[in-house]
C-alpha cells in the first residue's frame, strides 16, 4: 500500500515566540524553530500504522521554505520512506490556491493508494488545501477521519468521519484523499535508529521549474489573492476570580456566577 | 605415609575426593565464565587492572570488615560469625586435603605451641559457627524477616555449613575419646572425656571414622553444589567488590550514539558486561535492596532483588548445552558434542519481560536505595537505565506520558514544554535585579566580578511553587551581597530527566548545548550554584563525558558557607517562629553526592527551629517518587510513593516538611495536600504535635525559603565584602 502524506514545517507553537514580520506582516519563519505541523503528524502516524498492517511505504510531499529538509527529516525519522519537497523563492507568500496547484501538480507524478493530510496547519490555519487538491485531482474526499479501514483486495477504503452526533461511515474507491484527525492516535516518538536511518533517506528537492503545472496556472507570492492587512494582540484577559470556599459554598457561587451570565 | 592421619582408614582417598570435587567446582565456574566471555557489553566495563588503591580499600571495607552488613547489626553479627568461622576452619580442612602438610609445618616451631593454639582456636570457632548457623535457621524458619524469601537452597547451604563444622568437631571428639586427646583442642577434649568412660573404644572409633568421612563428603558436596547456588557469593563477592563502580554514583555510563552497528543500551543478555553478570552470581538474595526500594514498598512490580536474580537465571540458562569439560573441535565432532560457547539465541534473549517485567523497568525512581543497601555492591540502577535506553532509542517503547516530556525538552529545552521565552519570569517582582550572564559579560571586566552563576533549573523557572524557591534563594544571595547572575534564556534543561528516562540522544543534545554555553562564558573557572540536586548531579558528574569540567555547589552547601562566613546573618528575634521542621533528604544529594549535613546546618541556623528527623533520613532517605523521570510519568501501579513519604513525615509531628530539591518539593507539597484533603494529616499527627505548628496544616518549604524568612535583609556594604567564595 502506497500512501502519500502532505506535511508542512510550521513555527513551533509551543515556543511562544511566533510573530509576524513587521514590514510585510507575513509569518516570521526565522524567529522560531520549525516543527512538523501537528495535524500532519496525526496523518503520518495513521499512514505508518496502515503500512505496518498492510505493507507498503509512506512518501512525504511538501511545499515549504529552503530549511524544510531539516524538519522533513523528523517526519522521515518517524518512519516515512522518502519525500518530495518543492521550494522556490517565488513561492514565498503563496496563497492557498497556489499551494493547492503546486501540490496537485507534484502529486500527478506520484503513484499512491491513499493521500493523507492534516485538517489544517497551525501557521496559516486555512484548512482548504486538502479539499482543493481532491478537487483538482478528482479524488474522493473523506474528511475528519477518526478511523481508516482499507480493503486492499477490493481497492476501496472506509472512513469513520466525525460528526456532531457521532460518526458517519464513508466508503470510496482508492486512491482517495483522507483528512486525518487526532482521533487516529498519538504520533509516535522517533527512535534513535529511526533518526539515524532518516539521514540517508531520499528527499527529492525541486524548484518551481521542475513542477509540471497545468497550462496557464499562475502561482506564487506575486499572484496571491489574500493579504494580511493588520494584526493586533487580543486584549488581556480580565482578572481571574478564584473561589476559595468549602465545596458546597464554592459550587453555589459558581452556579450563581454562570446563571448571572445566562450560561446555565 | 600420612603420619598425621594414621588413625583414618583409606585416608589417601580423602585427598582424591576433595580434589575431584575441587576440579568440578573449577569447571563449573569456568562454564559460568564462558557466558561472561560471550557477552559483548554495550556499556563500559571496569578495567581488569587499575585503581588498585581504592579497590583494595573497598575490599577491606566491604568484603572483610563487611561494614554494610552491620547496618542490620543482628544479621551482621550472625554473618560475621559464619564468615570468619568458615575462613578459620578452612585451615583444618586444608590440612586434611593436603596430607597433613600444614600440621607438619606449623607443629615444627615452638615445640608445637603454634598448632596447639590453632587447634584451640578451631574449637572455639566451630562452636561460634554452629551457634551462628542455629541463629540463621531461626531467622529463616521462625522470625523470618520479610526480605528473606523462603528457599530450599538457603536451608540446604546452612545445613551443609553446619554439617561440615559439626562433623569435624564430633569426629575430633570421638577420635580423642578412642585414641587419646591431642593438645589444644580443649572443647573436643572436654566432650571426649565422658564418652571415653562410657562408650566402648571400638564404637568410638567407628563413630570417628564415619564422622570423619562424613566431613570430607560434605566438604566435597559443598564444593560441587556451590557453583549452582546463591551461596556462590563466598567466591564471587570478592571480585565483585574489587570491581565495584568507582565513578561517581550519579554518573551513568557514557554512550556513543554514532556507532550505527551498536546495540543502544541493554537489550539482551549479551549486551550486559561481565561485571553485570558477576553481579548476578554475587547476589545472595538477602533482600536488603528490596527492603529499601520505594517502588517495591508501595506495591509496584519492581523488585531489585528479583531483577538481579533474573539476570543470574538468564545467565545460567545460557549455559545449558555447554559441557562441563571444555572440548576441542575434533572431540566435539567425533562425539557430536555441543559447542564451547553459549548458543547465540540464548545470549540474544531479551532481558525485559524475562529478568524484569516491562512495567518494573519504568517503576524505578533511580533513587539508588538498592545500590546503597547492597552488602556486595551490586549496581542495579545503571542496568535499569540501560534497559530504558534500549526501549527508548531502539524500540521507541515507553510510557506514553513521556512523549510530551521528550518533545518539550527537545523543542523548548524543558520537560514541561513551557515557552523558553518565559524562563526568567520568576524574577519579576523581585526588589533587586537578577542579571543574565550575557549582560554581565557585556560590561568590561564584568565576568571577573561574578562570584557565582546561579543555575536555576527548569522546575524553579517554570513551576509556580518552585518559582517561589528561586525567589527565596535569590533573596538570600542578594542579602549576602553575592554577585551572581543567571543564564536566562540561554539555560536549558541539563538533560537529567531525558538521560534517566533512557533518552540519551536528547540528553546529549541538551548537555552538549549547555557545556558549550557554559564554556563560552568561562564557567569552568567559576562556581555554579543550583538548588536542584538533579541539575547538580548531572553538571557535576556527567558533563565530564561531554567535555565540561565545572565546579558545582548545591544551594544547601552554599547557604551554609554564607552563614559560616557571616555574610548571611539571621535576625535573632525573628517574629515568625519556625517551629518544628522535619527535613526530607533528596536522594541525589545524600546517596549520590554525600551531602547530608549542609541542609541541616542551614536549618540549625534558624532561631527557634526544632529539627525532627524521620526514621529514614540521610543516606537512608526514602525517595519522594519523582526521580528517574518519574516526575513526568503517571503513578498507576501500587500506592503513591509520595503518599508513603508524606506519612513518614507526618509521623514526626513536625509542622513543616523542609526540602532541598524542586521535585521533592512538588511531591511533598502534593502529598501533604492529599493528606490534608483526606484528613490523614489530622489523624496521623496526633493533635498535640500539630497544635504546636499553629495553623494545623503542614506545609512543604525549601530550606532557602525557611532561611529567607529570618535573614537580615541589608546587604553588607561593598567595602566590607568578605573574600570571594570559591
Amino acid at each position: 500500500m502506497r500512501i502519500v502524506v502532505l506535511v508542512k514545517p510550521v513555527p513551533d507553537t509551543a515556543s511562544g515566540g511566533e510573530r509576524l514580520r513587521p514590514d510585510d506582516l507575513r509569518l516570521d519563519r526565522a524567529a522560531v524553530p520549525a516543527v512538523v505541523n501537528a495535524n500532519d503528524e496525526y496523518a503520518l502516524e495513521a499512514a505508518l500504522k496502515l503500512t505496518e498492517a498492510h505493507g507498503g511505504e509512506v512518501h512525504l510531499v511538501s511545499m515549504a521554505g529552503p530549511t524544510a529538509p531539516e524538519t522533513m527529516r523528523k517526519a522521515l525519522a518517524m518512519g516515512a520512506a522518502s519525500g518530495t519537497l518543492v521550494t522556490d523563492d517565488s513561492l514565498a507568500g503563496s496563497d492557498m490556491v497556489s499551494t493547492t496547484r503546486v501540490l496537485a501538480a507534484v502529486l500527478r507524478g506520484i503513484e499512491y493508494d491513499l493521500l493523507l493530510a492534516g485538517a489544517d496547519t497551525s501557521d496559516g490555519g486555512g484548512g482548504i488545501v486538502p479539499a482543493g487538491i481532491a478537487t483538482l485531482l478528482g479524488l474522493p474526499y473523506l474528511s475528519y477521519a477518526a478511523k481508516i479501514i482499507p480493503d486492499t483486495e477490493a481497492g476501496s477504503v472506509r472512513v469513520h468521519r466525525i460528526s456532531a452526533t457521532g460518526y458517519e461511515v464513508l466508503e470510496s474507491p482508492m486512491p482517495a484523499l483522507i483528512v486525518a484527525t487526532q482521533a487516529l492516535g498519538e504520533p509516535r516518538y522517533p527512535s534513535l535508529k529511526g533518526i539515524m536511518a532518516a539521514r540517508s533517506k531520499t528527499l527529492d528537492t525541486n524548484s518551481l521549474a521542475d513542477v509540471p503545472l497545468e497550462d496557464g496556472a499562475a502561482v506564487g507570492g506575486a499572484v496571491s489573492t489574500t493579504a494580511v492587512l493588520g494584526s493586533e494582540a487580543p486584549p488581556p484577559r480580565a482578572a481571574t476570580r478564584v473561589i476559595r470556599e468549602p465545596a458546597e459554598e464554592a459550587a453555589r457561587q459558581v452556579v450563581e456566577f454562570l446563571a448571572d451570565r445566562r450560561i446555565i | 605415609m600420612f603420619p598425621v592421619f594414621a588413625d583414618v582408614p583409606l585416608y589417601p582417598f580423602a585427598i582424591v575426593v576433595f580434589w575431584g570435587a575441587a576440579a568440578i567446582f573449577a569447571l563449573a565456574m569456568s562454564r559460568h565464565l564462558r557466558v561472561f566471555a560471550a557477552a559483548r557489553p554495550a556499556q563500559p566495563q571496569p578495567r581488569p587492572l587499575g585503581q588498585i588503591g581504592p579497590r583494595l580499600v573497598g575490599l577491606v571495607q566491604y568484603a572483610l570488615i563487611q561494614t554494610r552488613m552491620f547496618r542490620d547489626w543482628r544479621a551482621g553479627l550472625m554473618h560475621a560469625g559464619i564468615f570468619w568461622g568458615f575462613v578459620l576452619l578452612t585451615i583444618g580442612t586444608a590440612n586434611i586435603v593436603t596430607g597433613g602438610v600444614i600440621e607438619t609445618i606449623v607443629s615444627a616451631p615452638f615445640d608445637g605451641l603454634l598448632w596447639k593454639g590453632i587447634s584451640a582456636m578451631q574449637n572455639v570457632v566451630a562452636v561460634i559457627v554452629i551457634g551462628s548457623i542455629l541463629w540463621a535457621f531461626e531467622r529463616r524458619l521462625i522470625s523470618r524477616p520479610r526480605r528473606l524469601t523462603f528457599n530450599r537452597d538457603a536451608l540446604l547451604i546452612l545445613g551443609m555449613i553446619g554439617g561440615v563444622v559439626a562433623t569435624e568437631l564430633l569426629a575430633e571428639t570421638f577420635e580423642f575419646a578412642a585414641h587419646g586427646d591431642q593438645p589444644g583442642a580443649f572443647v573436643s577434649a572436654a566432650l571426649a572425656g565422658p564418652l571415653r568412660s562410657t562408650v566402648p573404644v571400638a564404637i568410638l572409633n567407628d563413630l570417628f571414622v564415619v564422622l570423619w568421612w562424613a566431613h570430607i563428603a560434605l566438604v566435597a558436596a559443598f564444593l560441587v553444589y556451590l557453583p549452582f547456588s546463591k551461596h556462590l557469593h563466598i567466591a564471587t563477592s570478592f571480585p565483585n567488590i574489587w570491581y565495584r563502580k568507582l565513578a561517581p554514583r550519579g554518573e551513568l555510563p557514557a554512550m556513543d550514539l554514532e556507532r550505527e552497528d551498536a546495540t543502544f543500551g541493554l537489550k539482551s543478555l549479551q549486551d550486559l558486561g561481565w561485571k553485570d553478570l558477576l553481579d548476578g552470581f554475587t547476589c545472595t538474595e538477602c533482600g536488603r535492596c528490596q527492603d529499601a526500594c520505594p517502588a517495591h514498598a508501595t506495591g509496584k512490580p519492581l523488585n531489585p532483588k528479583a531483577f538481579i536474580m533474573g539476570i543470574r537465571d538468564m545467565s545460567v540458562e545460557a549455559e545449558h548445552g555447554l559441557d562441563l569439560i571444555p572440548n576441542n573441535p575434533i572431540v566435539r565432532e567425533t562425539y557430536a558434542l555441543a559447542g564451547a560457547a553459549p548458543e547465540a539465541s540464548r545470549m540474544a534473549a531479551p532481558i525485559v519481560d524475562d529478568a524484569i517485567p516491562y512495567d518494573a523497568v519504568w517503576d524505578c525512581v533511580t533513587c539508588g536505595a538498592c545500590v546503597e543497601a547492597c552488602p556486595v555492591l551490586i549496581e542495579h540502577v545503571d542496568k535499569i537505565v540501560g534497559l530504558r535506553r534500549n526501549l527508548v532509542l531502539e524500540e521507541s517503547r515507553f510510557p506514553v506520558e513521556l512523549t510530551g516530556a521528550f518533545r518539550g525538552m527537545e523543542g523548548q529545552g524543558n520537560p514541561w514544554g513551557q515557552p523558553a521565552s518565559t524562563r526568567t519570569d520568576w524574577t519579576k517582582g523581585l526588589p533587586f535585579a537578577v542579571p543574565t550572564v550575557a549582560a554581565v559579560a557585556a560590561e568590561p571586566g564584568g565576568l571577573d566580578e561574578l562570584e557565582v552563576l546561579y543555575w536555576v533549573g527548569c522546575a524553579a523557572a517554570f513551576d509556580e511553587r518552585n518559582k517561589r524557591v528561586a525567589r527565596a534563594f535569590a533573596t538570600c544571595l542578594n542579602a549576602a551581597g553575592v554577585r551572581f547572575a543567571i543564564l536566562g534564556q540561554e539555560e536549558s534543561c541539563t538533560g537529567d530527566p531525558a538521560r534517566r528516562m533512557g533518552n540519551d540522544y536528547v540528553f546529549q543534545i541538551l548537555a552538549s548545548g549547555n557545556v558549550e554555553t557554559l564554556n563560552r562564558y568561562g564557567m569552568g573557572r567559576r562556581t555554579i550554584v543550583t538548588a536542584c540536586p538533579h541539575c547538580f548531579n548531572t553538571i557535576a558528574n556527567e558533563y565530564g563525558q561531554l567535555g565540561g569540567a565545572f565546579t558545582v555547589v548545591h544551594h544547601s552547601v552554599y547557604l551554609q558557607r554564607l552563614l559560616d562566613e557571616g555574610r548571611l546573618r539571621v535576625q535573632e528575634e525573628s517574629a515568625a517562629a519556625a517551629g518544628s521542621v522535619t527535613f526530607h533528604d533528596s536522594c541525589y544529594m545524600t546517596r549520590y553526592n554525600g551531602v547530608v549535613a549542609a541542609p541541616r546546618d542551614v536549618l540549625g541556623a534558624v532561631p527557634g527551629l526544632e529539627l525532627r528527623e524521620m526514621e529514614k533520613n540521610g543516606k537512608n532517605t526514602f525517595c519522594c517518587g519523582a526521580g528517574g523521570g518519574r516526575m513526568w510519568m503517571e503513578e498507576t501501579r501500587g500506592t503513591r510513593i509520595n503518599t508513603e513519604r508524606t506519612r513518614q513525615a507526618l509521623d514526626t509531628g513536625a509542622g513543616t516538611v523542609a526540602t532541598s530539591c524542586p521535585f521533592c518539593m512538588t511531591m511533598m507539597k502534593d502529598g501533604l495536600a492529599d493528606a490534608d484533603a483526606s484528613g490523614a494529616m489530622a489523624a496521623s499527627a496526633s493533635g498535640a504535635a500539630l497544635a504546636g505548628a499553629g495553623a494545623g496544616v503542614v506545609n512543604a518549604r525549601d530550606i532557602a525559603e525557611i532561611l529567607a524568612d529570618v535573614i537580615q535583609p541589608d546587604p553588607i556594604p561593598a567595602g566590607r565584602r568578605l573574600p570571594v567564595l570559591q
